[in-house]
């Protein structure tokens, strides 16, 4: 079945785009972040009865801790002159402590989508992940389920997957694989599409008995129902590689895939996808986004391929709650820091730091006196500083804890019980 | 993007102001008796000829961290004993720099004719680099006498400062990574290539000849 009525779901999974997963990857103390994204998808290659175009919003709020992660987050999009809610999604993560280099992970989502009120699909995944960790490489196994309510085309499906990932300076490299199994109600849509079936009769959710309890979109959804000799089992594999950038006040991220599976569950417009995601931070609070691509389809859904483009705006505030005890060293929240020429005299300091509300510098060129770094952006730091050519030493410092070595220069004892970095800047 | 430069560029000045503001008595936080220590020990500094920043840079750096007056004292004074071994060791033709990063040196356990026989062996390159990272290496851990002698092979073969900065951040890594911090230096050190003449390593002081010969 391939259901006409979601533009939403184009809106909703266009803005679920613009927040990516490499948090999770990079995370070091608790945070917890709230956005509220805005703008304006346009989508094609569903149906030409729908609006090609929508407004939508979407709030999301995100805490992490180091062994644990929750998010949420929802859409409204305006249809016509009507706000309506789009979707809702609610995922968790659980670390386990890392033994060895390797950790457990548990992935709970439950997610609902309404194209209005009377279609709606739920659907709730499950999946548990190893994950073996060195420095900057990982390489991940797992298995899980997906179990759609509300759609009753599709049984549970189970998930195999795998991947590795590694982090090249600031640009992080992802490849996936993922193979989905599940058990398809064969309707006269696919049996006609792929003719790997044999026919079977459509049966209205009126001569369906028992019943299953779709819920109050069920008259829609029970359409296709099928006897069980209508049954065929079907298997995907997606193949997806993923780059993502990140570059001073620009983020950039590219993804792309490619989906194997027989013609009767595979459509040729859905074998290979890709998308490109670009956020710019005009300031510490407030970037400026656009995405556009082509996104899979979505079979334990109902959902099926199409093509997006959104621009919009992003607002982000990262509170630090009040009493927040570190539980890693203030120096593994540094994921970079870079000093490079700006002019005569002048060092450009950038830093990357997540979670965070205040880093500051110090050091012989500011006759050690305390010095803020420019938030811009998500976990960006910098500053434009006099330095000349020669030795200098340098602290940093983040939210006014204690004095330490930068990483990723020399250091040496500073005499006072700690350590100090030091630069040589030549001319 | 506009609004952004200027923003930083705005930040930079009103930094730059905000330094020039404090410049004006820097060691005006220090209590009379100290900052007159340190006054005299500047002076001395300035008579004989040594850079006197690094004395005044590191009171600063004591009250910036709230170290005592004694303690702030005794670093001074430290400091200064390090700067004049440095020049002793390194020679007059030394920069500022170099002495600097010497003294550095010197303060974390390197001994003055190890200094020497680098210095002995420039033919005209700059010490400051190698220096920095004796330093640092001894700091985390490395047995002084396998950090100099490395450093000192890797400047009699050639080896520029990017090598050494090379060297630095990849024995960090293995560190950090749970390697022995002498074992991941000569690990690493191998993996330099020659680029200069092959000469006889004199061996450090201190060092075992068993030493010497790895």
């Amino acid at each position: 079945m391939t259901r006409q009525t979601l533009p939403v779901t184009a809106v909703a999974v266009t803005l679920a785009l613009l927040t990516t997963g490499e948090h999770a990857i990079a995370q070091g103390a608790s945070e917890l972040e709230m956005r509220l994204e805005a703008g304006a998808a346009r989508t094609s290659g569903v149906t030409a009865l729908l609006p090609t175009g929508s407004m939508a919003v979407t709030p999301g709020l995100r805490y992490a801790s180091r062994g644990f992660s929750l998010e949420t987050k929802g859409s409204a999009w305006l249809n016509g002159q009507e706000w309506r809610v789009g979707d809702a999604i609610l995922s968790t993560e659980t670390r386990s402590p890392t033994w060895h280099g390797v950790r457990g992970e548990l992935l709970a989502i439950a997610s609902r989508i309404m194209a209005s009120p009377a279609d709606v699909s739920n659907q709730v995944d499950a999946a548990g992940r190893l994950h073996f960790i060195r420095e900057r490489t990982g390489v991940w196994v797992g298995s899980g389920i997906i179990r759609p309510l509300r759609i009753a085309t599709v049984a549970n499906a189970s998930v195999y997957s795998g991947g590795v990932w590694t982090k090249l300076r600031s640009t992080t490299l992802r490849a996936t694989v993922t193979n989905v199994l599940f058990t398809k109600f064969a309707s006269n849509d696919t049996v006609s599409g792929g003719g790997a079936a044999t026919a079977c009769p459509i049966v209205t959710s009126a001569a369906v008995a028992p019943k299953p309890d779709f819920g109050p979109g069920a008259s829609a959804m029970t359409l296709h129902t099928s006897p069980s000799s209508c049954r065929r089992e079907s298997r995907l594999t997606d193949v997806e590689g993923g780059v993502r950038w990140e570059h001073r006040l620009l983020e950039l991220s590219f993804r792309g895939g490619q989906r194997f599976g027989e013609r009767v569950d595979v459509t040729p417009s859905s074998r290979s996808w890709g998308s490109a995601h670009a956020a710019i931070w005009l300031s510490s609070q407030f970037a400026a986004v656009a995405a556009g691509g082509s996104e899979l389809a979505q079979p334990t859904r109902g959902l099926p391929a199409r093509r997006f483009a959104s621009l919009g705006v992003m607002l982000a505030y990262w509170p630090i709650p009040r009493g927040t005890v570190l539980v890693v060293s203030p120096i593994n929240q540094v994921h970079a820091f870079e000093l490079r020429p700006a002019g005569v005299a002048l060092q450009r300091l950038t830093a990357q730091i997540g979670g965070v509300e205040r880093v500051e510098i110090m050091g012989d060129f500011t006759d050690w006196s305390p010095v803020p770094l420019v938030r811009r952006g998500r976990d960006h730091w910098e500053l434009l500083i006099p330095m000349g050519q020669g030795v200098h030493h340098i602290n940093l410092r983040i939210d006014g804890g204690k004095w330490f070595a930068p990483p990723g220069v020399p250091s040496i004892k500073d005499d006072f019980s700690g350590e100090v970095g030091v630069l040589v800047i030549k001319s | 993007m506009r609004a952004i430069t200027l923003l930083a560029i705005a930040t930079s000045v009103s930094f730059a102001q905000d330094t020039r503001g404090r410049a004006a008595d820097p060691l005006g936080r220090l209590d009379p008796s100290t900052r007159y220590a340190v006054e005299m020990l500047m002076d001395s500094a300035r008579m004989v000829g040594l850079p006197y920043g690094p004395l005044e840079s590191k009171a600063l750096e004591g009250i910036a961290k709230r170290a005592s007056s004694r303690d702030i004292l005794v670093a001074v004074r430290r400091v200064f004993r390090s700067l004049r071994d440095a020049r002793t060791a390194l020679g007059p033709s030394a920069s500022a720099d170099e002495l600097a990063a010497g003294a550095g040196a010197l303060r974390v356990g390197v001994v003055g004719s190890e200094l020497s026989h680098l210095a002995a062996t420039r033919n005209g390159n700059r010490l400051t680099v190698p220096l920095v990272v004796l330093a640092d290496l001894v700091t985390r851990g490395v047995p002084r006498d396998t950090a100099s002698l490395t450093i000192f092979q890797l400047w009699l073969h050639g080896a520029a400062d990017d090598d050494f900065l090379g060297l630095w951040r990849s024995v960090e890594r293995d560190i950090v990574s749970g390697t022995d911090p002498g074992v991941a230096l000569l690990n690493r050190a191998r993996e330099i290539p020659a680029k200069g003449p092959s000469t006889a390593v004199p061996p450090a002081t201190g060092v075992r000849p068993e030493d010497a010969k790895s």
